[in-house]
């Protein structure tokens, strides 16, 4: 049934934006971080989302098997996290003699996140989340529906 | 008569709006996906381009599957290339879902008719 495989694109999509927040939100709470895992100050991480590439699948797979006259499609197979990465900007400079990580001239080297960019991905990967919530309820409802006709 | 035209149409538009919701919501959730492609299906044109086929209309319907495509006619509305615009593929996905509701209700109605006429509802 092809709205099962609509709400598994949904919950691909559920899945990538509540990953988003999670790296918007360990952004923000290093803002301030000067002494990340390599000694170095925190640096900003991104996701990279990629389309999934569209494949078979158990039902395809089956379909072809049984030898049916109809080719199999290929069909939308959602989204994916292809990786997180460090974005390498430059890290910020800050004058702040008394820091206990300033360097000869009193400047601190700061994390590379911008805590408004960051204010403004989570709001992106929030609306993107309930966009992908609204698909969901919008398939739940077409499949009950539906389902309503065997009554 | 019991599966003529009209009824292999409704189906077709059932199974077509099912389809046609995999491609919008795996839009939505490629909104973020830089340089993504929007897919969309076609089951109108299909549906439109069997009905007119007068006599082997419902052999058409019968064999009728649905294929997304990638809509190249699109341009890309954002900075990353995407041509995903998370408000209109919404709006479709609406549009799409009362789409496939309205035909699953006359496909209702054509069921209680015929109960009704064997009796049993």
């Amino acid at each position: 049934m092809s709205l099962f495989g609509a709400l598994d694109i949904s919950a691909s999509g559920l899945t990538a934006e509540r990953l988003r927040m999670n790296v918007t939100a360990e952004n923000l709470a290093n803002a301030q971080t000067t002494r990340g895992a390599n000694g170095q100050p925190y640096r900003r991480k991104e996701v990279i989302l990629s389309e999934v590439a569209t494949g078979g699948g158990f039902g395809a797979t089956l379909a072809s098997a049984m030898g049916g006259g109809r080719a199999q499609f290929s069909r939308p197979g959602g989204v994916e996290v292809a990786g997180i990465v460090e974005d390498a900007s430059n890290f910020k400079t800050v004058y702040d003699p008394g820091h206990p990580d300033a360097d000869a001239k009193g400047y601190v080297k700061m994390p590379n996140v911008d805590t408004v960019t960051e204010m403004v991905d989570l709001i992106s990967a929030s609306r993107s989340y309930e966009a992908n919530v609204t698909a969901m309820q919008a398939a739940k409802q077409m499949f009950t529906k539906t389902l309503d006709l065997l009554r | 008569v019991l599966f003529d035209t009209t009824q292999l149409a409704l189906q077709g538009v059932i199974s077509g709006a099912a389809k046609r919701h995999e491609a919008l919501a795996s839009n939505l959730a490629n909104a973020n996906t830089p340089g993504y492609q929007r897919v969309d299906v076609d089951f109108h044109g299909q549906l439109a381009a069997a009905m007119g086929r007068g006599a082997g209309a419902a052999s058409a319907l019968e064999g009728m599957s649905f294929t997304p495509t990638r809509d190249t006619s699109a341009g890309a509305v954002q900075a990353d290339g995407s041509t995903v615009d998370a408000d209109s593929e919404s709006a479709k996905l609406a549009e799409n879902a009362l789409e496939q509701q309205a035909a699953v209700q006359v496909a209702a109605a054509r069921i209680a008719i015929l109960k009704s006429a064997m009796g049993t509802a």
